[in-house]
């Protein structure tokens, strides 16, 4: 299995640069957690800003779950999991972690071997966001209920169905009630936990650099429609990871900043990440994470992805009253909501932000995005056990049709390679290029 | 023919006949039909709102191909079913829909249902999945915009003396409800889990006055029953949504007795009164949102989530659990581990069956459920 698995090659500088950014990152950390200092488990979806503000270390399962995957060790953890009754149809970061915390109990909470050094620590809460899919909901009360009796907060946010007017006021109003007063129940969580209160200068701070970070990151990703196109997937999915971990610190800004920089050089220069760009592709859905290297395969071949549907922290926001921070959390919920309805966002009503995952089922987005950024086609990795994202794939592609933008669905996972077949999933990429090939030509 | 029949016999036959019947009742009373799916958003208000209400079942085993243009073939079964029979037109007798937002596959459902096929009324019923006092008025807020969204539609004006006789003609079957599942105390149980079930089933098709009526009549029936056969082990299935007495037979055929549930259409609605308070819409939260227990709802972490499983089995006998899980179901696949564990804790054998919403192959299922009826014993 492993020797069909290649790693990511990165063409950006900037995302090369984290091999030496991160770790200086995780070694300040690894010694606040030794002195025992407060550590959040937490999941995409709660404010990381919110954390910084209390001065939590933090760290995300999911994260783990793709690094674990990214090593080809998840399957160790996820087999224990099966052994304790969890199903493979779950979602792998899931039972990834349930199988490590398994281990961590079962030794008497020592971190078991992964490739995160240290593990992922003795979590004093874990932080819950029913934010993106279901699973969410169930993780942290099976965690807490089996392995780590902890507090937990699990925050709920909701968005309108795609059929309900966003700008009725009354709908508004229904919607926002509801974010608001489940952020300040996490507040309310948070002091006790942390016996500290909420100091709404510090989050304004960090909400400005972590904001300044975000639109750099979305200007980025702007500059991506040119041709030749001047950054890859392997760089994209990389660099979501100082968001993550280091937001609102000067280090993630200059980070963003710089990566803003190159990429404009290169567009300037018209310097591409391929020989031959044949093929301008976008990708729907999570990456196989122990496999980043198809991306790189792909470019090999002259298809390179200009746009990812998933993961698109920090677009589509323009919150300017800065006065009451909280308010600016919810503000700019509430507008990438409202932002992605209005792009008709028919078969993912329920996610609150489908800005960040796969939410470019919206029709209308779909149109801007195949003429911004001159696709040719679509590759859509249809993830088992991730339904949340990958459902509203087969409508997409029948959206795409209608443009005549071909679309491959192939299946396989995030984080579990055991579902990886690499030559048919290969004999497929291969046929779908020369579909694309053919389309590309009638379309002229 | 169906009116010549009396309980049992008539129960059965308006539940292999659901959809010819709602046709006709559309017919003779000229009300829109309104399907709807899952448990949060109550049928009262579409009977106040002079609609019918329709629970909306799907056919297990069926073929779901026809679903493949649309959705994913990794999702539940039985929504891509129901997805099917919608796409194959066997559905068009609906004038509307509802669908609450309970797991996120019927969710996504509402989204696709509605895109390629529109109904001239549909409405996606949100759901929080935490019970805290904001999520709480958020679902009392929402229903009111469901009322007023059917007020839309039907025309009609809901007042809440509307709504309090919806209330009160439901619970009224509440009662007899309550007092069939007493009968399955008895050992052996005086009416089989697949007969309560088959009711249930053809009163998701009945006005409320009618379900009444065959309630009743079933009661008074069974009432007079001797008890059939030896004492047998007893279970409680708990699990993914049944719409099917398929299941509650296998387990029967296989020796042992169906003799309460946990599932979606089963005692969970009908266990307690609706609350009739000043604030009608205050008794609708508590009962649909606070009281009604699925798994797709945040109840916090530890086990005491399950208690009233627990007790529910100790007040019905239960010597075993049977877990019937539909394929890509989350909210009843997460929740697995940790109630195996405390049922186990708790000297209660649990036994799961996987599906696909088929039942099938039937012997294979029988056969587990054979070998754990016999540990029962
Ligand atoms: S969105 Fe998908 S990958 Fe993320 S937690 Fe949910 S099921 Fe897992
Ligand atoms: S069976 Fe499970 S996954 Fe399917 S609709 Fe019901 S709760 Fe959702």
């Amino acid at each position: 299995m492993s020797s069909e698995m290649s790693r990511a090659r990165r063409h950006l500088e900037t995302t090369r640069k984290m091999k030496d950014m991160l770790p200086r990152f995780f070694a300040r950390m690894f010694e606040r957690r030794f002195s025992n200092e407060p550590l959040a488990w937490c999941m995409v979806g709660v404010p990381p800003e919110l954390l910084k503000a209390f001065d939590l270390l933090w760290e995300w399962p999911e994260n783990f779950g793709t690094l674990c995957a990214s090593r080809l060790v998840a399957p160790r953890f996820i087999e224990v999991a099966e052994g304790d009754g969890y199903s493979q149809e779950l979602c792998s970061y899931v039972t990834n972690t349930m199988g490590y915390c398994k281990l961590f109990k079962e030794s008497g909470e020592a971190p078991p071997e992964s490739p995160l050094p240290g593990g992922m620590g003795n979590p004093a809460m874990l932080l819950g966001s029913g934010f993106v899919c279901e699973p969410r909901w169930k993780w942290f009360q099976s965690i807490a209920t089996r392995f780590i009796d902890v507090p937990v907060y699990s925050s709920d946010p909701l968005a309108p169905p795609w059929d309900i007017d966003p700008h009725n006021p009354r709908i508004e109003a229904h919607y926002k009630e509801l974010l608001r007063d489940d952020l300040h129940g996490q507040v309310a969580f948070l002091e006790k936990q942390t016996g500290k209160k909420l100091d709404p200068d510090l989050l304004r701070e960090i909400i400005i650099r972590s904001h300044t970070a975000l639109a750099y990151w979305r200007d980025t990703l702007a500059l991506r429609k040119a041709v030749p196109s001047p950054m890859g997937s392997t760089d994209y999915f990389s660099a979501i990871i100082p968001q993550m971990y280091m937001v609102g610190e000067e280090e993630a800004v200059e980070f963003y900043r710089e990566m803003y920089h190159e990429v404009k050089a290169r567009v300037d220069n018209k310097i591409g990440i391929t020989g031959e760009e044949k093929y301008r592709l976008i990708w729907f859905g999570l990456p196989p994470w122990f496999n980043l290297g198809i991306f790189n395969y792909l470019e090999d071949l002259g298809a390179v992805f200009a746009l990812e549907s998933t993961y698109n922290v920090g677009d589509w926001f323009e919150v300017d009253d800065l006065n009451d921070p909280l308010e600016v959390i919810v503000q700019r919920t509430w507008q990438r909501c409202v932002k992605m309805h209005d792009y008709g966002a028919e078969t993912m009503p329920e996610l609150c932000n489908p800005a960040v995952f796969g939410g470019f089922s919206g029709s209308r987005l779909l149109e801007e995005a195949v003429r911004d950024y001159s696709l040719d086609g679509a590759v859509m990795h249809l993830t088992r056990s991730c339904r949340a994202v990958s459902f509203g794939e087969v409508h997409t592609k029948n959206r795409l049709a209608e443009m005549g933008i071909p679309s491959l669905i192939f299946e396989s996972d995030m984080a579990d390679p055991r579902l990886w077949s690499d030559s048919q999933i290969k004999t497929r990429l291969h046929a779908f290029l020369e579909t694309v090939d053919k389309s590309k030509k009638e379309r002229r | 023919m169906i009116k010549a029949l009396h309980g049992l016999a008539r129960a059965e036959q308006i539940a292999a006949r659901r959809d010819e019947i709602v046709r006709d009742l559309k017919k003779e009373t000229g009300r829109p039909v309104i399907g709807y799916l899952c448990c949060f958003a109550p049928p009262e208000i579409i009977s106040a709102a002079g609609a019918i209400p329709y629970r909306i079942t799907g056919r297990p085993g069926d073929t779901m191909a026809e679903a493949d243009a649309y959705m994913e073939p990794y999702g539940c079964s039985y929504v891509r079913n129901i997805l099917a029979q919608a796409v194959k037109g066997r559905l068009d007798f609906l004038d509307g829909l509802v669908i609450s937002h309970s797991c996120d596959m019927i969710q996504r459902l509402y989204g696709i249902w509605t895109y390629y096929r529109p109904l001239p009324y549909s409405r996606l019923f949100n759901v929080p999945h935490q019970v805290s006092p904001w999520a709480q008025r958020f679902f009392k807020r929402e229903l009111v915009f469901f009322q007023e969204s059917l007020e839309q539609f039907t025309g009609a004006t809901v007042t809440p003396e509307d709504l309090s006789r919806a209330v009160a003609l439901s619970n009224r079957n509440r009662a007899l409800i309550r007092e069939l599942y007493r009968l399955r105390k008895e050992n052996p149980p005086l009416i089989k889990g697949s007969e309560m079930l088959t009711l249930l089933l053809a009163g998701g098709v009945l006005p409320a006055e009618e379900f009444a009526k065959l309630l009743a009549e079933t009661a008074a029936e069974v009432k007079n029953r001797t008890p059939a056969g030896p004492p047998a082990p007893r279970v409680l299935v708990w699990g993914s949504l049944l719409d099917d007495s398929t299941f509650y037979r296998l387990i029967e055929e296989a020796g042992g007795h169906v003799v309460a549930d946990d599932t979606c259409i089963g005692f969970r609605v009908w266990e307690k009164d609706i609350p009739l308070r000043d604030d009608i819409y205050e008794g609708l939260k508590d009962h649909y949102f606070l009281n009604f227990q699925c798994p797709r709802t945040d109840r916090g972490p530890g086990v005491r989530r399950f208690d009233y499983i627990l007790e529910r089995a100790r007040e019905y006998n239960a010597d075993g659990v049977v877990g019937y899980i539909i394929s890509f179901c989350d909210p009843h696949k997460f929740d697995y581990p940790d109630l195996r564990d405390f049922l186990r804790q708790s000297d209660l054998p649990v036994q799961l069956i996987d599906d696909n919403y088929s039942f099938t192959p039937a012997e294979a299922i029988k056969t587990r459920l054979q070998a754990f009826i016999e540990l029962l014993k």
